[in-house]
């Protein structure tokens, strides 16, 4: 008996990994022989940097096979096409090691080909970095590569290596907009293998590209769980045919399962990373191909200049590291649309990843109307620069806190860590505590102290003279010190009236009952120009409308928002809007209610998204930005900054439950703050 | 425009699904399930899949005819367990390892044929979904609700439902049926009363893996219609963990191969209707499913006395 559950338990481990973790395949040999030239191994001290006239040599270790249609295939195609460039066999090795889906074979097959005085190592998976960045530095004439990544292991010291990563959500975005122009339907499916990596962003991607177009299509998403479940892919797109999907796509080596059927059900297929048209010519209308070409030239051309790594490379559109084909029988109109959005991303005039984010309002079909508010753009090269930020709640807030955060880290993100580096701290709702961080930090040597609250004033004006170098800045206010005699305080302000005004337009327009409510936390700072401004737009598009405004007196109580926004709905309320992070339970309540809310400083959209309609977004980042700025000029501070709807501090988001004639309205009254024939009174209260 | 999602189209799917995935389940699980009821334990079944498979498929791609291909796997699927017998129950080594030993192989000849003869990923017309036409203008597929869900199916999948209450009477009804309990229970006892063990067993480790082979021919020739290296994804594993599932009965097995396949149908759909599940929990169902029942108390059938011990006559 006890025997059988023994083996058992085996069986059920080896069933699971093999199926469960995402393993594609089983290596064929426990040991792999990476070395398939029949030289001695040269050892490693021996081995020089490749010398021109010398055979370049290149090692890839593979999760798949090179007939995988996919991730490994399109990677052994790039260097192939390479190995031609350079002259054939004779000028440069490939040696590669399939289905190491087993990371610690993987780790062996590495130092196995870096000892065999391989050129270049490549580890084709995001799975091998951690074993990638413990061999590298044992073989420093070795460059390794991997991917998808964008860590070159410089932070660890590590300099022999390159990362690289397919941006593969630039095609996604395209082929999205193809799939819902093809569509008839209005279901596209998705057969996806595990939801990370390259997949989730092409998949992110194809689902924003196909809304983008058509905001009512439905796309379906399923993930296997695996990459190489052929079978459970083919069953995942019979799945979307039957809910009804007539245009289908997927990615890794499990797809040829689901292009089968595909192909069985006259659906059409979209596909990733490899071209995957031989197999099923009719079906197959368009492939989004890795052409890994350009950075593994450029690696190896950097490794022959004695460069062995901390290079990162992205496939994108624009450089031509990802190709698009359509089958020659394609849509002519549907593949024209796609093209032209193709061209915006590689213009640069839009940004796939904004859109996915919900930071872009998609715009395609409809009439776009121009508001005139600055579109926000990177400056090209900023200083580096370390900013801590006090913040009275959390950076999950959803708010006034989670706004801030959230656009340094976009900053973060885009410019990376060694430019922008940031601290901060939550939940400083004690303003003594508060002091204590502020002037630890100001000792810490940052450059810009960030007090994120009206009730930091005090303190900041008697620590700002003690650190003249470093920069401060509060509010919601306009003071920055200048009674005080202090120069080196930003004062900040989020004109909120001017959000606060548009999301009364659209509360105006959308109540039946001709009461909207308002959940306020006190009648104060920027919640007080919320307010002001949405009462004016409410009665500036419905004079008779009533606003019932509560304010509870606190920032955080939820359940106390929740009760308010209650007793709203109960006395006819049926459009609410509220401020501060307490409204999550408000929200709740809303969307318990089924009543529209309007959103303001953060992106709420998240709790529920069929009841948050429009947004107030707080964009912190062209304050920041200005800061940064003014501090190169040698200006530390002594300015108010305000974040309006012109400069970009403040972006609407606009839902897609929302009637197309409100947003509209929405969008003109935007304009008319923006170009000033709307001004907003503040009305008496 | 959408297509409205009915409560009828949801449970037609996910039966159909369901029963369409539990076929290469079944052929391999109901093989399985007689070699251990002779008293070997085959863990290669997931090898000679990827060889029928592979044969199967490649027997379509040459002539175009489909049971072709059925006849190559079946006879793949034999030499497949000739070699695993020869080395199991002559040479008696270690079943355990032998098996995974007949997995490995299978797993690289497969692929290095496929990459040799083939090279790349294509598909044929392998068998298709029947309709039963019975008049020119009405099929059973056309009774409502059960017809998309039972009558919609390719003949392997008919095969093998077909197959458990043949196995069912194979092993409780006949006298070799009685005769591969006997050589699985006590070997000893069945060689003195002139049953030939050794023969019993070659005899059912020859069907199992006939039956694997058809299994993995049921993937490349009717479910996809396409090869690909390693395209059972570890099935023949699963394959006999419902064996023991399913307690070594044959309505065992297809209780086991029915729930896996719903419930992955099932997550399936979940995440389709976009219920508030993770998709990495989604996929976890099944397994964890599998993991619930094989623990049930009530499900401690004794497993077959001789199960993994070689035989030697007058060894005692």
């Amino acid at each position: 008996m006890k025997k059988r559950y023994l083996l058992l338990s085996l069986l059920l481990i080896v069933a699971l990994t093999l199926v469960a973790c995402g393993g594609n395949a089983a290596t064929k040999a426990p040991k792999p022989e990476p070395t398939k030239s029949s030289e001695a191994h040269p050892t490693k001290a021996s081995e020089p940097p490749v010398a021109s006239g010398e055979k370049f040599r290149v090692a890839v270790v593979l999760p798949s096979t090179i007939t995988d249609m996919a991730w490994s295939q399109a990677l052994i195609d790039s260097l192939k096409r390479i190995q031609e460039k350079m002259g054939g066999e004779d000028k440069m090795e490939i040696a590669y090691t399939e289905n190491m889906w087993n990371v610690t074979d993987a780790a062996s097959a590495i130092r196995d080909y870096a000892d065999g005085g391989y050129n270049l190592v490549i580890a084709h998976g995001t799975q091998y970095g951690a074993s990638l960045f413990e061999i590298a530095p044992d073989f420093p004439d070795t460059s390794f590569a991997w991917g998808t990544a964008t860590d070159t292991g410089k932070d660890k010291g590590v300099e022999n290596v390159f990362a690289y990563e397919a941006r593969a959500e630039q095609g996604g975005f395209v082929l999205g907009v193809l799939a819902s122009a093809l569509d008839k339907t209005g279901v596209l499916g998705v057969v996806g293998p595990v939801e990370a990596g390259d997949a989730k962003l092409y998949i992110d991607g194809f689902a924003a590209g196909a809304k983008y177009d058509k905001p009512d299509v439905k796309v379906n998403i399923s993930y296997t769980g695996s990459f190489g479940d052929t079978a459970l892919a083919a069953e995942a797109a019979n799945t979307h045919i039957s809910a009804g999907a007539d245009v289908l796509t997927g990615s890794a080596q499990q797809v040829v399962g689901a292009i089968g059927v595909a192909k069985e059900k006259g659906v059409l297929w979209i596909g990733t990373q490899s071209d995957q048209s031989s197999l099923a010519p009719d079906t197959v209308v368009a492939s989004q191909i890795y052409v890994w070409d350009g950075p593994f030239q450029d690696m190896i051309n950097k490794h022959m200049s004695g460069v062995m790594g901390g290079e990162t490379y992205a496939l994108t559109l624009e450089n031509g590291g990802l190709v698009l084909k359509y089958a020659d029988w394609a849509d002519k109109d549907a593949v024209a649309k796609a093209e032209q959005v193709k061209q915006m991303i590689v213009d640069g005039d839009l940004n796939v990843m904004d859109v996915i984010e919900g930071k872009a309002a998609p715009a395609m079909s409809g009439d776009e109307v121009s508001t005139g508010a600055t579109r926000f753009e990177y400056p090209a090269e900023i200083k580096p620069v370390r900013i801590v930020m006090v913040l009275p709640s959390t950076i999950t807030d959803l708010s006034w806190s989670q706004s801030l955060y959230d656009s340094v880290k976009d900053l973060q993100d885009h410019y990376g860590k060694d430019v922008i580096d940031f601290a901060y701290t939550e939940n400083m709702w004690n303003v003594t505590d508060a002091a204590a961080a502020l002037r630890d930090y100001a000792d810490s040597g940052y450059d810009i102290v960030i007090a994120h609250g009206a009730q930091y004033g005090d303190t900041l004006f008697e620590l700002a003279p003690d650190y003249p170098d470093t920069s401060f800045a509060w509010g919601t206010t306009t003071n920055f010190g200048a009674d005080e005699g202090v120069t080196n305080v930003f004062a900040y302000e989020p004109r909120a009236d001017q959000g606060g005004y548009v999301l009364g337009v659209i509360a105006a327009k959308l109540t039946k009952s001709g009461v909207v409510g308002v959940v306020g936390p006190i009648d104060a700072g920027d919640a007080k120009l919320h307010v002001d401004g949405f009462v004016a737009g409410v009665h500036a598009t419905k004079p008779d409308a009533k606003v019932n405004i509560s304010f509870t007196g606190n920032f955080g109580d939820t359940s106390l928002a929740a009760e308010a926004a209650n007793t709203q709905i109960s006395a006819g309320a049926d459009v609410l809007t509220g401020s501060a992070q307490q409204v999550v339970g408000a929200i709740g309540v809303a969307k318990d209610k089924g009543v529209p809310w309007l959103g303001i400083q953060g992106d709420q959209s998240s709790v529920a998204p069929d009841t948050v309609v429009a947004t107030d977004l707080y964009d912190w980042r062209p304050t920041i930005l200005a800061m940064i700025q003014a501090r190169s000029g040698g200006v530390l501070g002594g300015k108010v900054l305000q974040l309006t709807l012109a400069n970009g501090g403040q972006r609407m988001i606009y839902s897609d439950k929302l009637p197309a004639d409100v947003v509209e309205a929405a969008k003109a009254a935007e304009k008319g703050i923006i170009d000033g024939s709307i001004e907003i009174k503040a009305e008496p209260r | 425009m959408t297509q409205e999602l009915t409560f009828a189209v949801i449970i037609i799917g996910i039966l159909h699904s369901g029963i369409r995935l539990a076929t290469p389940y079944l052929y391999a699980g109901l093989g399985e399930m007689f070699d251990q009821r002779a008293g070997v334990l085959n863990l290669g079944v997931d090898g000679i899949m990827l060889m029928g498979a592979f044969f199967g498929f490649y027997a379509v791609y040459q002539t175009g005819n489909a049971w072709l291909g059925v006849a190559a796997a079946v006879l793949v699927g034999i030499v497949m367990g000739l070699l695993m017998a020869v080395v199991s129950i002559s040479f008696q080594a270690e079943q355990g390892i032998s098996g995974i030993g007949l997995y490995m192989f299978g797993l690289g000849l497969s692929s290095l044929l496929f990459k040799t003869m083939l090279g790349t990923v294509e598909g044929v017309q392998g068998f298709s979904e029947l309709k039963f036409q019975i008049t020119q203008n009405f099929s059973l597929y056309d009774i409502p609700i059960i017809g998309p869900i039972f009558f919609n199916h390719s003949v392997l999948t008919y095969g093998a439902f077909l197959l458990v209450p043949i196995s069912a009477y194979v092993l409780n009804k006949t006298t070799w049926g009685l005769k591969i309990k006997a050589a699985g229970q006590n070997p000893e006892a069945a060689d003195s009363l002139g049953v030939n063990v050794t023969t019993v067993r070659y005899m059912t480790v020859i069907l199992g893996a006939a039956l694997a082979g058809l299994a993995g021919a049921s993937l490349s020739i009717s479910l996809l219609n396409i090869f690909q290296e390693n395209m059972t994804n570890g099935m023949g594993f699963i394959a006999v963990a419902l064996v023991y599932f399913g307690s070594w009965r044959p309505y065992g097995v297809l209780a086991g191969a029915l729930l896996f396949s719903t419930v992955n149908a099932l997550q399936l759909w979940a995440q389709v209707l976009n219920l508030p599940i993770p998709s990495d929990v989604a996929v976890m169902l099944p397994y964890l499913l599998t993991i619930i029942a094989l623990a049930m108390p009530f499900r401690r059938a004794a497993q077959p006395a001789a199960l993994t011990r070689p035989f030697t006559r007058g060894d005692n």
